[in-house]
Parts: C-alpha cells; sequence; structure tokens
C-alpha cells in the first residue's frame, strides 16, 4: 500500500475537523472560514453546506443523504463529488476520524 | 437547487 495509515473516506466514514483546525463564520469576510496552521480555506457555499455537517456525528452517507434531498442531482454524482471533496481534506490534515 | 461541484480555495 502506498500509503499505511491513510484514512480512506468512504461512505460509513464519520469525520471531524483535526483538534488544531477551527471551522466558523468570519465577520470581518462575512464568510465561512477554515482556519489551519499557516493555511486559510475559502469554501464556496456548497462546501460550507458539507463542512457544517462535519460535526462527528455524521457519516459521509448521513451527509450525502441530507444534499441529496435538497439538490436536484444523482445521489451517486453528490456521494462522488462530497467523498472526493472530504477525501482531500483527511490527506491535508484539516479533517480527521 | 442546482447542484455545482464544491470547491475549496486556499490561502
Amino acid at each position: 500500500m502506498a500509503h499505511p495509515g491513510r484514512l480512506v473516506v468512504a461512505g460509513a466514514t464519520v469525520l471531524r475537523f483535526s483538534p488544531h483546525v477551527k471551522f466558523r463564520f468570519d465577520e470581518t469576510r462575512q464568510r465561512w472560514v477554515v482556519l489551519a496552521p499557516e493555511r486559510l480555506l475559502l469554501p464556496d457555499e456548497l462546501s460550507v453546506e458539507i463542512l457544517q455537517q462535519v460535526d462527528g456525528k455524521h457519516s459521509v452517507d448521513g451527509i450525502v443523504d441530507a444534499l441529496a434531498m435538497k439538490f436536484d442531482a444523482p445521489r451517486s454524482e453528490i456521494f462522488a463529488d462530497v467523498a472526493t471533496l472530504l477525501q482531500d481534506l483527511a490527506d491535508k490534515g484539516t479533517l480527521t476520524q | 437547487m442546482k447542484w455545482t461541484k464544491p470547491r475549496i480555495r486556499e490561502i
């Protein structure tokens, strides 16, 4: 395996923000931001919808189910996009299990 | 609502 110990995001995965990362509404910018060490992440509207459900309780499947009821796209498409986004954040250490 | 690929800009 190329990345032993790598967190692989699947439907049953429950994620939360890493201890040193903060997801909050920035009053100055009037937008949601993710504050990580030496990095500022600016999620677009859809990413904010996803990240607001990353709370250590919702599984990826649960997040996708909620989005699939709200948006008119096939669940498989939403799942693929959400999993890609969360996997990228997990690889960077922004999210953890 | 219309679904678009979620994107995050990083600085």
